[in-house]
């Protein structure tokens, strides 16, 4: 085919989308909808994923050390602590702290502490955060092997219901967001089968006039990809907005952020362009299949 | 030239529409099939187009074997011949000048020449003035035209024409017709399909009867305008 053919041909698929706008607006319609159910159902998940992970980051493994342990001893802990594979940060949490500590959150039994003296029962200790916590046990066992070490205490309970959950929510998600594209593929082809139906004749005429399919299907795959860059960036606008909204009413009115923690919530800033590219892209690719797919029935004349 | 050489067709629910069927036009000749519905006529139709392949026997159309002929190629036969339907069948978002250069386009062919092919075959149909206009501006008769237009822009060997007065105004159809003949004197093979047996007598030539898929009648009457 000749480039004034191909030239004619897309400029034909931008002139059929005015043309037959009722049906490109059905079309488009049914992918912004598509596009913003899959891209919602994603985000969330991603979202959700996110303030596991930023639970994960809160959980931490108390190293005790032993009670009669020099200044000098504690400093090799702590570096032989920095120096294992799944460990992200260490803090040193002194007796000192413990013990006010202690006595703050507990202030009605202050006079118990006070007969106390100086007498500190508490001993010095590393908060340790992980990197994986799924590696807990096998990192909890290394820790037991260092000089000095009295006692270590893992939130093993917590760990092991987080990672149930992580894996129910995946499992959940990926159900959903593979459903939620399984329908919208049979509701977009079946618009665009309805909008190819509508064109019938002009088909069997470019048919009968003999003309090869690549060239009947050149302005259906220009129309169905156009409706859906133009869904992938309405779908982009809508969900930006959206979800501006409601990570500000999280923010301000619930303040669940504080609660649940962190700013684990990701701006949307920062998955703007991914986002963006997704969704056009996925609007591109699935209105131009499903446009030339529809149109394979009525070339068979 | 079309022939058939011994054809049957049995359609898959059984049907037998053509048994044993042979049949010679020459290339530059008239012809009218006649029939009543169901007759077989659709069936010849779609047999020459390669809509649908014999069941037995040869078909051979503008010397391209149709039984042997590649579903690949068929684009390329069906450039041979220019179809006229009995509903127009204009595209109706193009206008007049759109829908006959249309086929231009579906051939690639060069758009100088697209441009001076168009406006020439509307002149021969007598539509200068419509050349903008859509179709659903037009009358069925001016339509058909259109269509006549679009059959002869690519210059077929052949043109089929499917029952082409069915939907017009009788007064118009001799018209039709005689655009046809017209065609038909410039050396385009003429195949066309009518139950209206007014205008076969009025023109005479040859006359194809079909009737229970087989030729009962196949002779060259004069028509009652010579007479």
């Amino acid at each position: 085919m000749k480039l004034s053919g191909v030239r004619y041909l897309t400029k034909q698929g931008f002139d059929n989308v005015w043309k037959n706008r009722m049906m490109a607006f059905a079309s488009f319609c049914v992918l912004l909808v598509s596009i913003l159910l899959v891209g919602l159902s994603i985000l969330f998940y991603v979202n959700l994923n996110s303030i596991i992970g930023g639970i994960e980051n809160k959980n931490e493994i108390i190293v005790f050390l032993d009670e009669d342990i020099t200044k000098q001893q504690t400093d090799e802990v702590g570096k032989k602590l920095k120096q294992m594979d799944n460990i992200k940060s260490i803090s040193f949490y002194s007796k000192k702290q413990a013990f006010d500590d202690m006595k703050s959150s507990m202030a009605e039994y202050e006079e118990i502490f006070d007969s106390l003296g100086d007498d500190n029962p508490l001993i010095d200790s590393y908060r340790v955060k992980i990197k994986d916590i799924s590696q807990t046990n096998a990192t909890v066992d290394s820790l037991n092997e260092i000089d000095h070490v009295y006692r270590i205490r893992a939130p093993y309970d917590f760990v092991n219901i987080l990672s149930e959950m992580k894996k129910i929510v995946t499992i959940i998600a990926t159900a959903i967001i593979v459903a939620l594209a399984i329908v919208s593929m049979v509701i977009i082809s079946n618009t665009t089968k309805a909008s190819v139906f509508a064109r019938r004749n002009e088909i069997s005429i470019m048919k009968y006039v003999g003309a090869t399919n690549a060239f009947i299907r050149i302005p259906f795959f220009v129309e169905g990809m156009i409706t859906g860059i133009i869904a992938g960036m309405v779908a982009t606008l809508i969900t930006w907005m959206g979800y501006d909204a409601v990570v500000e009413l999280l923010t301000k009115e619930v303040n669940i952020l504080n609660i649940i923690g962190m700013g684990s919530i990701i701006p949307f800033a920062e998955i703007a362009f991914t986002v963006a590219g997704l969704y056009i892209i996925a609007g591109a690719l699935v209105g131009a299949v499903g446009s030339v797919l529809s149109t394979r029935k009525h070339l068979n004349v | 030239m079309v022939e058939l050489k011994n054809v049957s067709v049995t359609y898959s629910t059984g049907v037998d529409a053509l048994n044993n069927v042979s049949l010679k036009v020459e290339d530059g000749e008239f012809a009218f099939v006649v029939g009543s519905s169901g007759a077989g006529k659709s069936t010849l139709i779609k047999l020459i187009l390669k809509e649908i392949d014999a069941t037995s026997g040869m078909v051979q159309v503008n010397n391209y074997n149709l039984n042997t002929l590649k579903k690949k190629k068929i684009p390329e036969f069906r450039r041979t011949i220019g179809f006229v339907f009995q509903d127009f069948r204009l595209i109706p978002t193009m206008t007049v000048y759109e829908n006959i250069a249309f086929v231009l386009r579906v051939i690639d062919a060069p758009r100088r020449y697209i441009r001076k092919r168009v406006p020439y075959v509307i002149s021969l149909v007598g539509l200068q003035d419509k050349s903008n206009s859509y179709p659903t501006q037009l009358s069925g008769g001016e339509q058909q035209r259109v269509a006549i237009a679009r059959a002869l822009v690519n210059d077929p060997q052949l043109i089929i024409a499917d029952e082409p007065t069915g939907n017009i105004d009788p007064e118009l159809s001799f018209e039709i017709v005689e655009l046809l003949k017209g065609i038909n004197e410039c050396g385009t093979t003429i195949l066309m399909v009518t139950h209206e047996h007014d205008l076969v007598r009025h023109f005479g030539g040859r006359i194809i009867n079909i009737n229970s898929g087989e030729i009962v009648f196949d002779e060259v009457i004069g028509g009652n305008n010579e007479a």
